[in-house]
């Protein structure tokens, strides 16, 4: 089984193209291989004999991924896909689109905002399920209690605030633990649960 | 006699090193041509911030096990799960959570 991850970084929007984006999660299913495939090398040689050099399409990437992932199960993880600049997001979807439909070794797993649904769910066809993070109390009860543990001023805590917290934060903000820690972290918790990484 | 066959035995290390070096060399060039990010770092860090327990009903959800049980046909549904969840105003409630929990007080 082979894992590859990409997380979408608001700061980092420019230099996470769509082309580096794909090609960074074929690099790394290219590396846990131990040997670069044929495939692969051959491309790489073909775009190196273009005059100048000629850089990657998105259409060679999908290509090389069916290569790629044709031998083992592969799992793909995208975070934050709204943090995707809006004009790339059409085009990082219809390709995530085709390495679906081209690599059925594939699944793959995303995040993102609620409001990008309807474009995942129309350019993956009936390939896609959605589903709704809505933290339990519990998620929010655990984290909580991990970040007090963390907490920089512990000489301004003793055991009534850390009760109040406890108390009043969870039933308050049943969808707030999302955004304190991002959703990565509940991407790297189901990731980690499921065996993936 | 010896000295001559010793001799090349390391002419022979040396060319091993060489196209062993040569292939490694070869390898990052691909890499570095599929993609300048490095996701590993980030990676890393995501991994590093992990805490036991949290989604892990996510797990135990239909969506979930249909997705990752799901058949591997060609075209077959199933094939992506997206989560989406809205970030709302949790950041700004936690970083200010505490002293208006303490006015409370």
């Amino acid at each position: 089984m082979a894992v590859a991850c990409f997380y979408y970084d608001f700061a980092s929007r420019e230099a996470q193209s769509p082309t580096n984006m794909l090609g960074s999660l074929l690099k790394q299913l290219v590396s846990g291989l131990g040997a670069v495939p044929g495939e692969v090398e051959q491309k790489f040689r073909g775009h190196k004999r273009m005059i100048g050099g000629r850089g990657l399409r998105l259409a060679d990437i999908v290509e090389m991924f069916a290569t790629v992932s044709s031998s083992q199960r592969t799992f793909i993880c995208v975070d934050a896909l709204d943090e995707c600049i809006p004009r790339h997001q059409l085009e990082v979807i219809d390709a995530l689109g085709q390495i679906i439909q081209r690599s059925p070794n594939t699944r793959m797993f995303m995040t993102g905002r609620p409001h990008i649904r309807g474009v995942v769910e129309r350019e993956l066809g009936g390939g896609a399920i959605s589903v709704s993070i809505k933290p339990k109390d519990h998620d929010i009860a655990t984290y909580l209690r991990v970040r007090l543990r963390k907490d920089t001023s512990p000489e301004v805590m003793d055991s009534g605030l850390e009760d109040d917290i406890m108390k009043g934060i969870p039933g308050e903000a049943s969808e707030a633990y999302v955004a304190v820690g991002g959703q990565g972290i509940f991407v790297s918790n189901i990731l980690t649960s499921a065996n993936l990484l | 006699m010896s000295r001559i066959f010793a001799g090349n035995i390391n002419s022979f290390n040396n060319l091993s090193n060489n196209i062993i070096f040569t292939a490694a060399d070869n390898e990052s060039k691909i890499l570095t041509w599929l993609s300048p990010l490095e996701p590993q770092v980030r990676h890393q860090d995501i991994r590093d911030q992990r805490v036991d327990g949290i989604g892990s009903w996510l797990l135990e959800t239909r969506e979930f096990k249909d997705w990752y049980n799901g058949s591997e046909k060609k075209g077959s549904d199933n094939t992506a799960l997206f989560c989406y969840g809205d970030p709302g105003v949790g950041k700004s409630y936690i970083r200010y959570g505490k002293p208006s929990v303490r006015n409370k007080r």
